[in-house]
């Protein structure tokens, strides 16, 4: 193991009989590092966070975390991380306090300490005024922020959130992000996200890994994933009449920055580079063609974007879960891979 | 050990803040045992039953009295006097009463005759308990006829048995609290203890107690540890009341209440490690639900709790010499109505060990640490 890499996974795969839920993947995380986990419904994210977290054992291939082997030493692994599930898991017959206060224990944190750290994240997650109140009276996002703070109170060095916001409303995810944020500065923790939400691994993550039928397809910062697709700026020009329609294409097309052009209707769809500064010119050359703009969008291409132009457009058709006979559904399938 | 302590309080304190489940684990076993003191009566009592009397002779005069003698004193029939024979047989048919008994008009005269008197009984032979008990009762009513007449004085050839009780005496209302307990300590544990890991697993809960450093058998001993701790407050409330209810004297010996304690907390122990083996991997509380009405009835009717072990066929009583549940109700009968110190309950206690050092070490063998 490299001494800045938090994460180390080499060619892991996990099968659930015929299903290959997650395909001979490798990637390292350094130490600090923000990593997020970016896919579909279904691609294999919480599987793979289930074996970085030693809760499923790999069916071959070797993942490294934190200090140790996942397969060979999973109860050191256990005391190195913090895992929020992306099922609520806190105890709703249990305070918020005492669902703290009890996972400390489970750590084996010595009472002075674990008191003190517990008020203090109880605090910055804005639960201070509730924590004697039932979990069973706390709404969604409040549930969410009192487990990102029960996770914390061993210290980890890697934090693992499976779609910490799944299900949130757009403040409570704000505040989630803004925890993350600060936690993962502060106390220099390595955090690993899945997501299927672009904005959330956009503005946290430092890099992004999107995985699809269980294999990683892309793999870098959000800026370079951006930057790699061909056309990375749209600009949509809208058109007074469609007159010129064949005459303006054929010009414009032509011109170097130009990767693509899309028609709908009487709107033009132009993939360019960087398009606020080639949009002048564009427009020129509109003109010249005999072209009557009547409106101009420009847009920028967003991760959302880039996850589509890697794993496609069609929602993908999920495999037949097995189901047991005799057992039936049992667990929630949701939570089931 | 914190740890340890730390899952025993999670489970306690879940449990207390459901007042509802714990008054019924309360109520319930002492429900049982109104109920079950009721319907399973030890005699049957005020079974209707129609006489049609065509003689008009002394000696089935007799046999009604004799009947009616039975009536007032053991209470087993209610008679009813009719006139005509068909309505009497009609109204067993229609389950109106339980037996007609007709007694034909020649019934005196062939008695004195000694031309072997008849009378005919008309069972509703489908309920086999009651018609059982009919068939004797009045049986010996017709049988004691002439009886009456031969002179009291006892004949100096026969033989007679004597009664000798050896203890106190214990009627069957009485003798049904040791299976109530039981019953509570089964209830008990089929609450607490594996079915809270289910739960857990059915609300998805137990991902984040897996993440934790806990190891497997410090989640299934803090279960059972908290399991215990509740069931055996339960039962002996449960016993306590039950021996409040049926009369049985609460003055027991210091001995003999330590027995009792021993005896509640190795059958909680003994239940608790058997369902952790039997639904330790259990993923829906309903799988528990079913497993508990099951499990229940095959465990308890074989314990010796309602019937003698002795009178069952031999599969079964080979079945009952590894049921937890005979080993415990014969323990507790033999303290509370025999006074039996732990000397006379050594093999019991000792089975209940071994049992529970067998079912514990296979829970948490095969108890799954991964998802």
């Amino acid at each position: 193991m490299s001494e800045h890499n938090a994460i180390e996974v080499l060619n892991l795969t996990k099968k659930f009989g015929v299903l290959t839920a997650v395909d001979n993947v490798s990637f390292n995380v350094a130490e600090g590092e923000f990593f997020g986990f970016l896919g579909p419904n279904g691609a294999g994210k919480t599987t793979l966070i289930r074996m970085l977290t030693t809760l499923l054992r790999p069916t071959s291939g070797k993942a490294v975390v934190s200090c140790c082997d996942v397969s060979e030493k999973p109860k050191k692994v256990r005391e190195k991380i913090g895992v929020v599930p992306q099922a609520m898991t806190s105890d709703l017959d249990l305070t918020g306090y005492e669902n703290m206060d009890i996972y400390g224990r489970f750590y084996s944190i010595p009472k002075k300490e674990r008191v003190e750290k517990i008020r203090y994240l109880l605090d910055m997650v804005g639960l201070a005024n509730r924590e004697n109140d039932l979990v069973a009276t706390y709404s969604g996002g409040m549930r969410r922020r009192l487990e990102i703070a029960r996770v914390l109170v061993h210290k980890p060095e890697i934090l693992f959130l499976d779609e910490p916001t799944i299900g949130l409303d757009p403040q409570s995810r704000r505040v989630v992000w803004e925890f993350l944020e600060t936690f993962g500065e502060k106390d220099s923790l390595t955090i690993f996200l899945s997501t299927h939400y672009m904005e959330e691994a956009e503005s946290l993550c430092d890099r992004v890994a999107i995985i699809d039928n269980g294999k990683i397809i892309a793999l870098d910062s959000p800026d370079k994933l951006k930057a790699e697709i061909p056309g990375n700026d749209i600009i949509s020009l809208t058109f007074a009449d469609t007159a010129k329609f064949e005459a303006v294409q054929n010009a414009i097309t032509n011109i170097p920055f130009v990767h693509k052009v899309n028609i709908d209707g009487s709107t033009m769809r132009v993939y360019v580079d960087n398009g606020a500064h080639n949009l002048p010119s564009l427009i020129d050359s509109v003109k010249d063609s005999g072209g009557v703009v009547s409106s101009v969008g420009i847009h920028q291409q967003s991760l959302e974007d880039v996850f589509i132009h890697y794993t496609g457009k069609s929602i993908r058709e999920e495999e037949a879960k097995k189901i047991n006979f005799f057992i039936g559904a049992g667990v929630p399938q949701k939570f089931g891979r | 050990m914190t740890k340890l302590l730390a899952v025993i309080e999670r489970d306690i304190k879940k449990f207390r803040r459901n007042p509802v489940v714990v008054v019924m684990s309360l109520v319930m076993p002492i429900l049982y045992l109104i109920i079950l003191g009721n319907s399973f009566q030890g005699k049957l009592k005020a079974l209707p039953i129609a006489v049609v009397n065509q003689d008009s002779g002394a000696y089935s005069a007799r046999v009604i009295e004799n009947l009616r003698a039975v009536e007032t004193g053991a209470k087993t029939f209610t008679i009813l006097q009719i006139k005509d024979q068909q309505s009497a047989v009609d109204g067993v048919r229609n389950d109106i009463y339980k037996a007609a008994l007709i007694i034909p008009p020649d019934f005196t005269k062939r008695l004195v005759l000694n031309k072997q008197p008849e009378a005919g009984l008309f069972i509703d032979n489908t309920d086999n308990i009651s018609a059982e008990t009919i068939r004797n009762a009045v049986g010996g009513a017709i049988g004691a006829v002439r009886q009456e007449y031969v002179s009291i004085r006892e004949k100096p050839d026969g033989i007679y048995l004597r009664n000798v009780d050896l203890y106190r005496m214990v009627d069957y209302y009485q003798s049904l609290v040791p299976g109530v307990v039981i019953m509570a300590i089964f209830l008990g544990t089929m609450t607490a203890g594996v079915f809270n890991l289910v739960m857990d697993r059915f609300l998805g809960a137990n991902e984040s107690y897996l993440l934790t450093p806990l190891s497997k058998s410090e989640i299934v001993s803090g279960l059972v540890i908290s399991g215990l701790s509740i069931t055996t407050v339960i039962a002996t409330v449960v016993l306590t009341v039950s021996m409040l209810i049926t009369g049985i004297p609460l003055s027991i010996g210091i001995e003999q209440s330590f027995s009792i304690f021993i005896i509640i907390v190795l059958t909680t122990l003994a239940l608790l490690s058997m369902m952790f083996v039997l639904l330790g991997r259990a993923n829906h509380p309903r799988i528990v639900g079913i497993f508990s009405g099951f499990l229940n009835v095959i465990f308890f009717f074989p314990s010796g709790a309602m019937y003698p072990v002795e009178s069952f066929p031999g599969w079964l009583k080979a079945f009952a010499k590894i049921n937890p549940e005979a080993y415990a109700v014969h323990a507790l009968k033999s303290v509370l109505f025999k006074g039996a110190g732990l000397q006379v309950i050594s093999g019991d206690i000792i089975f209940l060990i071994v049992f529970t050092n067998i079912m514990m070490l296979t829970a948490i063998k095969t108890f799954k640490r991964t998802l």
